[in-house]
């Protein structure tokens, strides 16, 4: 097992450096660089901009910056924020608390209700509570999450931010709240935000987990358990829910990719100070730097992601095993 | 307060958007402090100051410092730190963003640095200099003991950086409490803060301001609705609803003059087509362009009725606007557009307009995308061109591939752009003289060899008006006289409105609503002075 956890670890390193190439290339190919904002504004002088660039490392070619960035990150260098003037690192641990306390709430939110909804329309198929659930899902898919989040907001707004609060993180007099209403102040801010992106992912874990069941449950085994009088429960539970759940634990490798992603949208518009606001502002003012270390890491994220899902997969089913091929 | 972004650092070096350096404002503080029409006229740090032209021409400038003042960790602020200020740091060119261009005389020379005694001190300009006020007053004085460290080490750069916020001390009437990134920016009382009103009681009035970071503008106003921030800049197009919301809300609703920055249409005098370049550079051709922008639908349509029309290079809210140049009559009319046109030569043929070697008038306008007024100006100018049988191909792009085309390689027809705007003209001048950074209709192939081929080259012109408006931008420099500066900076504007070097378009007004039980001190908020100005007066019932 180890030796291959160890040597999945081994490949990721050519797919990881072929992924910081290429995004370091595209990123460099875009017109224009950190700099133009200074280019467009009178009060810098032309020769400052080149004084600037020199700094920078923005006059050389994008293949020499490549292994300038490259060599220095071998020395555990990631570059600082142009913007920012300090270590991208330090600037996207700061972001990380707000970002993961979302995207897990959002996860529980999503996989702790979407999958006993699943069960229940597959075991309900064609019900009244079946057609309920399914409607309800695909409103949430179906509408855009910063309309969602802006119709929240306004509910909240029109209620006197009593209910839920207008978007923001923490309320205005946190400073002096003692330790147990600080908690229980942030986790009352991302209720909206998490409803949000919660109820846009609900749709499909639960529109997954009924296919899959139903698939299940019109297989031969499943009539030949009834059939020899197997209690109800354990047929759904021990036996088909089991074989069912295979995609379900996929998808799962999938969405830890996604934790530290940050949603930009629903950030916007809640005012939230997760990742999602950072990198588009990164993006947009190409502060190379701060894109690079987020792909990386995101990509990272990936890697690790679909390995755990592999290990979990070879877990809960006896028929997968890890082979070193 | 509500604000869409929060500091990126603290150190006023490296600052560079609004959202760093309003923040910075409250925590230092400066020599000179402006008065509510955005002139350097009242006293900051410095109780007196003066500026003398000897009788060997040169500018001294000095300044004395108050008594008795003190950073916010309760060390004095003495001249040393004003002195270690310009001389270390802001006169270095390696040790700010933006350079030490600002602090040069015409003969790209800084001033000398004299300690007269333990509160005056001296800036003395080799040559006749007007501008060393400004912007010496206005730079943010920095205390050297906190920072020199930095500085010995080589780390000045880094220094109040976001990882860094602990060490920020704070002359100005606040101090940085707390900041956390992308929730709020929290902003205390300064105990040491110089200011005592009338009463003696210790300013600022407010004990905290905060700022709250919202990037969705509807957020930020729903927060204004329910009452949880206490000032809003409403957008144009929300401004007659709030205004009607007012009186129910208990809300104070006002309106300044038009913002500073300008939005305008600019035509490369040296595309690369010869015979487009021939009408960019003939003056009716722009002319008859100003004819053809309908301001008054402009400002309807972008700004429901609530901006102005600019027809110079000067907004109208500075103290140094001529208002005569909306008397040379570029209002919208067709009928003189085509008069123009035919003036310089166009024909007008079956609907199209034809230049005098019989080509069709056809160019290709551009602006950066995602910029909303912008946008629309292109698109009505547009139609209105097709009136004058001018077909125009809009094509916005995104920003950066602009600023790429308008700086570096020269390829690009018509462009609508805006410039940072400011009370005094003269802080263009890297825009209006010939060797300017952002001369960008009309680079010299000096200033850009690169976008320069040997035919364009030996095409380059430059009229008569461009070279007065070059030495004018070198002659306020040293105008300290104040007539002479102004009757310098009204041929500047009646030169570029006559001659429509830029076709100027419209502006925004100041516009701002506030909650009846904070007490604004400003009486008369403006782009140059919002209604923050003066806020260690400004207070709040309880």
């Amino acid at each position: 097992m180890l030796k291959y956890i160890l040597r999945r670890i081994i490949l990721a390193i050519p797919v990881l450096l072929g992924v910081s190439i290429v995004s370091f290339m595209i990123i460099s190919l875009a017109p224009g660089d950190f700099l133009d904002s200074y280019r467009l504004n009178p009060a810098v002088s032309a020769d400052q901009v080149k004084n600037l660039e020199k700094r920078f490392g923005l006059d050389k070619s994008p293949v020499v910056q490549y292994f300038i960035w490259l060599k220095n990150i071998l020395k555990g260098d990631w570059g600082d924020s142009f913007t920012y003037q300090i270590p991208v690192w330090d600037l996207i641990w700061r972001r990380v608390g707000a970002t993961l306390l979302l995207s897990i709430t959002t996860f529980i939110f999503t996989w702790g209700i979407g999958i006993p909804l699943g069960i229940y329309a597959a075991l309900h198929q064609y019900s009244l509570g079946d057609q309920i659930v399914g409607v309800i899902g695909f409103i949430g898919l179906s509408i855009p999450n910063f309309f969602f989040a802006l119709l929240f907001l306004f509910f909240a707004a029109k209620t006197g931010g009593k209910i839920f609060p207008v978007g923001g993180y923490i309320s205005l007099g946190y400073d002096s709240f003692p330790a147990w209403k600080k908690f229980l102040d942030i986790l009352w801010h991302v209720l909206g935000p998490m409803i949000t992106l919660g109820t846009s992912g609900l749709a499909g874990t639960m529109r997954v987990m009924r296919g899959q069941l139903l698939d299940e449950l019109k297989q031969d085994y499943v009539e030949f358990a009834r059939a020899k009088g197997m209690p109800e429960n354990v047929v759904i539970y021990k036996h088909a829910l089991r074989n069912a759940i295979n995609p379900i634990i996929t998808a799962l490798g999938f969405s830890i990719s996604g934790l530290l992603g940050g949603a930009v949208l629903t950030e916007n518009v809640f005012g939230w100070p997760g990742m999602g606001q950072l990198i588009i502002e990164a993006l947009l003012q190409q502060d190379i730097f701060v894109i690079m270390a987020d792909i990386m890491l995101a990509s990272v994220l990936l890697v690790l992601g679909n390995l755990i899902a592999d290990i979990l997969l070879a877990a809960v089913d006896p028929r997968v095993r890890l082979r070193l091929g | 307060m509500s604000t869409t972004s929060g500091p990126k650092t603290m150190n006023p070096a490296w600052a560079q958007e609004t959202s760093s350096t309003d923040i910075i404002g409250w925590v230092l503080d400066t020599l000179v402090h402006s008065s509510n029409k955005g002139l350097a006229e009242l006293p900051g740090l410095a109780k007196e100051f003066s500026a003398k032209v000897t009788e060997d021409g040169k500018t001294v400038y000095t300044y004395v410092l108050r008594k008795g003042l003190k950073w916010s960790d309760g060390q004095p602020l003495t001249i040393d730190d004003v002195i270690w200020s310009f001389e270390k740091i802001w006169f270095d060119n390696d040790m700010t963003a933006n350079g030490n261009a600002g602090y040069m005389d015409s003969n790209d020379a800084l001033p000398t640095i004299k300690k007269v005694d333990d509160y005056t001190v001296q800036f003395i300009y080799n040559s006749k200099f007007r501008r060393g006020h400004e912007s010496i007053g206005w730079t943010e004085i920095l205390p050297k003991h906190v920072l020199e460290p930095y500085y010995k080490e080589g780390k000045f750069k880094e220094a109040w950086s976001l990882a860094d916020l602990k060490s920020v001390v704070a002359s100005g009437p606040f101090v940085l409490k707390t900041y956390k990134e992308g929730v709020r920016v929290v902003l205390e009382k300064n105990p040491y803060y110089y200011r005592k009103d009338k009463n003696g009681v210790q300013l600022p009035y407010l004990d905290q301001i905060v700022y709250v970071i919202v990037k969705d503008l509807n957020t930020e106003r729903l927060k204004f609705e329910a009452g949880e921030t206490d000032i809003y800049s409403p957008t144009a197009e929300e401004f007659p609803e709030i205004r009607a919301m007012a009186e129910e809300k208990g809300w104070v609703v006002r309106q300044g003059g038009p913002n500073l920055g300008s939005n305008f249409v600019t035509f490369n005098f040296n595309a690369k087509d010869p015979v487009k370049r021939k009408w960019f550079r003939n003056d009716h051709f722009r002319r008859a362009i100003a004819y053809a922008i309908d301001k008054q639908t402009l400002i309807d349509v972008l700004y429901n009725g609530l901006g102005a029309a600019l027809y110079g290079p000067v907004s109208p809210s500075s103290g140094f606007y001529n208002p005569a140049v909306e008397d040379l009559g570029f209002r919208y009319s067709l009928a003189r557009a085509k008069r123009e046109l035919k003036k310089g030569g166009f024909v007008f043929k079956g609907g199209k307009l034809y230049d005098a070697d019989g080509n069709p008038v056809k160019f290709e306008l551009t602006t950066n995308a995602g910029n909303n007024v912008r946008e629309e100006i292109g698109n009505i100018l547009k139609e209105n061109l097709s009136k004058l049988g001018i077909d125009v191909n809009f094509a916005p792009m995104q920003f950066n591939a602009l600023v790429g085309k308008l700086v570096a390689t020269g390829d690009w027809e018509a462009v609508i752009i805006g410039l940072t705007g400011s009370v005094d003209p003269a802080s263009g001048w890297n825009v209006w003289r010939l060797d300017g950074g952002l001369h960008f209709w009309n680079y010299s192939p000096e200033v850009k060899p690169k976008m320069f081929d040997d035919e364009l080259k030996a095409d380059y012109v430059v009229p008569d008006y461009e070279k007065r408006i070059d030495e004018i931008m070198r002659l306020q420099v040293s105008a300290v006289d104040k007539d002479e500066l102004r009757k310098l900076f009204d041929e500047f504007q009646m030169l570029v409105a006559e001659h429509q070097v830029l076709v100027y378009t419209v502006a925004q007004n100041y516009l701002i609503a506030y909650k009846k039980s904070v007490h604004i001190y400003n009486p008369d908020p403006n782009p140059a002075a919002g209604v923050l100005w003066a806020g260690w007066n400004i207070w709040k019932d309880q």
